[in-house]
């Protein structure tokens, strides 16, 4: 029996070659981007995974109050770690971990490379892999460090014996080699390629050991009975307790398992974080999934004419309704094995491309027990979605009525085939409105005035001697004549930086101490350099000593003080007043998309020169200016790799979700269009045969061809119209809520949703008229002869 | 074999109800060899389906083998039906899809026979059928005649008690009608009961009986044998 309805599905199949296609090539698409996006949901959902204790692991951040908000940091203080390890009970193992990057180099091998410096613990906690050495000699030195795999080919080529061996770091310190560790996933929150001892590193930095600065990330390792409600109530005070003070600071635990997808906090509260796109991708990929599989049933019952006489005839010589059932869902499910089989084809076609587009490393591995489970569902999914319809419609014809010719009311499925066609156009409107909103609200944002001019504006890392030479260097640039200014600044323009609260003035209410300002230590050229405004007031000056006890402000710091002007006025802060020179122009750092805190400029002090920004002249050409700085690099620096960064790219790096979604919704939204198109093609072509008996009669009455397009067009783009109207109001919705989430944003225009909907009428009526034209050109002789 | 009494069929549309079968009373004894004839729309479709327990009565009885079966669900009539029943069609309603062999084997494969007696059977009835050597082919790649010949070899192939045709001879030429009818008439006498729609008087002089019918209801009985 079962060999039987293979044999009448494959020769079904064969049989109506440009139906099978539409139906399998459309689902073949459905299932390749919803694997593409299962793979990527995988890899999202198994992000830390490697780590045995992944359970019991949690990082430490800390709720901060300020101007009654409560905000979530993710640095603490330096003594937190061991007094946890020794005063609370069940948390077994602790690691600080500061993340730096410095240069390494062995003989002419210079190369950057990021790591942490970690607590011995943290061997333990994230269970690293030694390829050489081991956990207990890893740290026996002070200038004992682990290196990647990776790290040893760049420097020793392949699988040498390297312990013992040592590199030098920042060209200053040699460091030994004391163990290998195995190269991390990609997939891992806490990446790194060399750790080296905590200790050592922060011995003569005295704000590491104050319960009052928060300079470094906190990982613990729970005991295997730990009770986290008890611990986490433990922690609530612990910090203020350690002060002295209440300063409105309370830790928690933060479990592993959520710092990929979970790792959004909003007023002290956890309220999500990636999972909202996990979500939205899982859902889309059934969504697409839906809309393939609606292609075949309304091709089914479209084609329901042509199998009413095969039913008819199982049923007179015997076959139950279950029979005709299980048939015809063999059939759909002999298709969709055929839309896997090529959807895997696909997938591994698309997947460099994706991987790309997504900056992952995902791989589609056949012999991966989940992989193929989740391939069987999805054949499973779509045979039985797909078949079940069709198969209850098809096997509920009476006999008696079919074999006669007599055709039983088709209405019901004429309509429900109606609302499938209405609801896959209405899945494609949604995405099309909402691709089209994502990209004006990433562009919106491109383009908001940042109160700098982050064009042609280059920053490089202040490395070796570059501070010390900050003057020649920045005189050599100068000479070039393609650089306009050059300028020192403690921290990015784009980045938080350094914060704190506590800066207090004349006349400030009582609240006001509690306000977050950003700190930021500039050389006096910095102002002009980025191309700040300054408002009121004056810049820094060069060689004004008196500027050093001065400061500038944004206008925000400045509207807090008061209405009248702030120039002249003093802000005590770390215990000393200093005077408003100027105010410069609120500037976007930090979230892109909401309003940024205050912020204070200091002039540089010494260690405090972090980034170095040049200004190129507009006019200048990019490749020479660069190949100067390089040169100009190389004679101050030498020993350090030339490395640069322009603020314009990093700006662009800012907006990778955004981006990556803005992509996958045009990605999307065209598959579902497509696969729509393919279904309505189907459809169409159907359409235009039933009724090419009437085609044929009215061309004889005297129909031309345009009204006969007319005809048959209609009723689809009935449809279409109809699924705007569903879309429109879903998709505004969903807009709406997705927009809440950005301070900065756009207000949603009516002509979006008219040109989703002209698009959604135009690629219908292309997609319908094609049969329509076909049938209309047919000559009536031919048509009506066949009746 | 078969005994109705006062059988009714009504159609229904929103606005007319037309009446098919008007209490129309008859039996067939086994063994009997009926044609039924009448003009179009007189209901014999309808008596066929009815039957051939394709359809439902409205009214009436309809006693088969000796049980009332116009009450059955239609599980219980495709279970009655495919023991007992064999049908030859105007239109020969073969499955395009299937061989000439896969064909007069569906009616085994839903009775649930062994695939090798369901060969051995299939064989048995083609060379009878003598279209053995067309075993292979597809409905279309057969003249009418042949296509015929397949569907009564369908029809017997489970040995059904009765076999109901309807107009077999309708889409054929007099030379392949004749043999279809011949065919008809061998099966009458190894024991077959037939019942037979036709509108060919010469057709229906192959039958022992002829019922006609007008208006849902038997007008004239006549015994040719």
């Amino acid at each position: 029996m079962i060999k039987n309805y293979f044999k009448i599905a494959w020769r079904n199949l064969w049989g109506n070659k440009t139906y099978s296609f539409l139906n399998i090539f459309g689902l073949a698409i459905g299932i390749a981007c919803a694997g593409l996006i299962f793979l990527w949901v995988e890899d999202e959902v198994n992000f830390d995974s490697i780590y045995p204790n992944k359970d019991r692991i949690y990082y430490i951040p800390t709720n901060q109050k300020y101007d009654g908000v409560w905000r979530t940091f993710n640095s603490t203080p330096g003594p937190l770690a061991p007094a946890l390890k020794e005063e609370i009970p069940g948390i077994k193992r602790v690691s600080r971990v500061v993340p730096r990057e410095h240069l390494f180099s062995l003989g002419d091998n210079s190369i950057y490379e990021k790591g942490i410096y970690a607590d011995p613990d943290f061997t333990d906690i994230f269970s690293l892999q030694f390829l050489q050495g081991n956990a207990a000699s890893a740290f026996k030195d002070i200038n004992s460090i682990l290196i990647s795999r990776k790290m040893v080919k760049q420097f020793f080529g392949n699988d040498t014996n390297v312990i013992g061996k040592t590199l030098k770091l920042d060209n200053t310190r040699e460091y030994v080699i004391t163990g290998v560790i195995k190269d991390q996933p990609q997939n891992v929150t806490l990446n790194y390629e060399w750790i080296a001892a905590y200790e050592p590193f922060a011995k003569y930095k005295d704000w590491m050991h104050q319960w009052g600065s928060n300079s470094m990330d906190t990982y613990v390792e729970l005991s295997e009975d730990a009770d986290v409600e008890v611990i986490n109530k433990k922690l609530n005070g612990f910090i203020q307790e350690k002060i002295g003070y209440d300063n409105q600071t309370s830790a928690f635990l933060f479990a592993m398992k959520d710092w990929r997808l979970r790792g959004r906090f909003e007023n002290g509260k956890q309220t999500g974080g990636r999972i909202i796109y996990v979500r939205l991708f899982t859902g889309i990929a059934w969504i697409i999934l839906l809309i393939a599989c609606i292609n075949f049933m309304n091709l089914a019952t479209a084609r329901s004419e042509k199998r009413a006489n095969e039913v008819g005839v199982r049923k007179v010589l015997g076959a139950e309704k279950k029979k005709l059932v299980i048939q015809f869902i063999t059939e759909a499910m002999v298709m969709a094995f055929l839309a896997v089989v090529i959807s895997v084809l696909l997938m591994q076609l698309a997947l460099p491309q994706f991987n790309l587009m997504v900056e992952k490393q995902l791989v589609m591995d056949l012999g991966k027990p989940l992989h193929l489970l989740v391939l069987l569902l999805i054949t499973l999914f779509c045979g039985i979605f797909s078949g079940c319809y069709p198969a209850l419609y098809l096997s509920s014809f009476k006999p008696a009525a079919v074999l006669k010719e007599i055709r039983s009311a088709k209405g019901s499925a004429v309509f429900i085939r109606k609302g499938l066609v209405v609801a896959q156009f209405t899945v494609s409107i949604v995405l099309i409105i909402s691709t089209i909103i994502v990209y004006q609200q990433v562009q919106h944002v491109k383009n908001r005035k940042l109160g700098y001019n982050k064009d042609h504006l280059i920053t490089m890392k202040v490395r070796g001697d570059m501070e010390k030479k900050f003057n020649s260097i920045k005189q050599d640039m100068l000479n070039t004549g393609m650089v306009e200014n050059v300028a020192l600044n403690s921290y990015e323009t784009l980045s938080i930086g350094n914060n704190g609260s506590g800066a207090t003035w004349k006349g400030m209410d009582e609240s006001g101490s509690d306000i977050l300002i950003s700190y930021r230590y500039i050389s006096p050229e910095f102002i002009s350099t980025a191309g700040m405004e300054i408002i009121e007031g004056r810049d820094f000056r060069l060689n004004h000593p008196g500027d050093s006890t001065r400061i500038l402000i944004t206008q925000s710091l400045a509207k807090l003080m008061g209405a009248e002007t702030a120039v002249g006025k003093d802000i005590r802060l770390f215990e000393k007043d200093f005077e408003v020179l100027g105010v410069v122009r609120d500037f976007v750092y930090g979230d892109m998309y909401g309003n940024s805190d205050p912020v204070i400029f200091f002039l540089n002090e010494p260690d405090y020169a972090f980034y170095m920004y040049i200004r190129m002249s507009v006019n200048a050409n990019i490749q020479e200016t660069l190949s100067s700085l390089q040169a100009i690099m190389k004679k101050h620096n030498p020993a350090y790799p030339f490395e640069y960064s322009f603020v314009d790219d990093d700006f662009n790096a800012r907006f990778t979700s955004e981006m990556l979604i803005g992509k996958l919704s045009r990605v999307f939204a065209f598959l579902a269009i497509l696969i729509s198109c393919l279904g309505l093609f189907g459809l169409a072509a159907y359409t235009a045969e039933q009724r090419q008996k009437e085609i044929g009669i009215r061309k004889v009455l005297g129909a031309n061809v345009k009204r006969i397009v007319q005809l048959l067009s209609t009723d689809f783009l009935k449809l279409v119209f109809i699924a705007i109207g569903i879309a429109i109001p879903i998709a505004w919705w969903i807009i709406q809520h997705w927009l809440t989430g950005y301070a900065y944003r756009i207000e949603i225009s009516w002509w979006v949703f008219a040109i989703a909907g002209m698009a959604a009428i135009g690629i219908a009526l292309c997609t319908v008229s094609f049969q329509a034209v076909k049938a209309a050109m047919a000559n009536p002789v031919k048509s009506l002869k066949t009746e | 074999m078969i005994k109705i009494t006062d059988l009714e069929k009504f159609y229904r549309t929103e606005e007319v109800q037309t009446v098919a079968l008007n209490k129309l009373s008859f039996d067939v004894k086994e063994g009997e060899f009926v044609a039924v004839m009448g003009p179009s729309g007189c209901g014999k479709s309808t008596l066929l389906n009815i039957l051939g327990l394709l359809d439902d009565p409205d009214g009436g009885s309809f006693i088969f083998n000796g049980i009332e079966v116009s009450g059955f669900n239609e599980r219980k009539r495709a279970n009655l039906r495919k023991h007992n029943i064999g049908f030859v069609f105007q239109s020969f309603n073969l499955i395009d899809e299937l061989t000439v062999f896969e064909n007069v084997e569906l009616p085994l494969i839903y009775t649930g026979v062994k695939a090798a007696d369901r060969k051995e059977r299939v064989h048995e009835v083609l060379e009878k059928m003598q279209i053995m050597h067309r075993k292979n082919h597809f409905p279309q790649q057969l003249s009418g005649g042949q296509q015929q010949r397949v569907a009564v070899a369908r029809a017997v192939v489970n040995n059904p008690k009765l076999i109901l045709a309807d107009e077999p001879t309708g889409n054929l030429d007099s030379s392949n009608g004749n043999e279809v009818m011949d065919l008809l008439t061998e099966l009458n006498q190894q024991g077959t009961t037939i019942v037979m729609v036709t509108h060919s008087e010469h057709d229906a002089k192959f039958s022992h009986r002829i019922i006609r019918m007008l208006d849902g209801q038997k007008v004239t009985e006549n015994i040719l044998v």
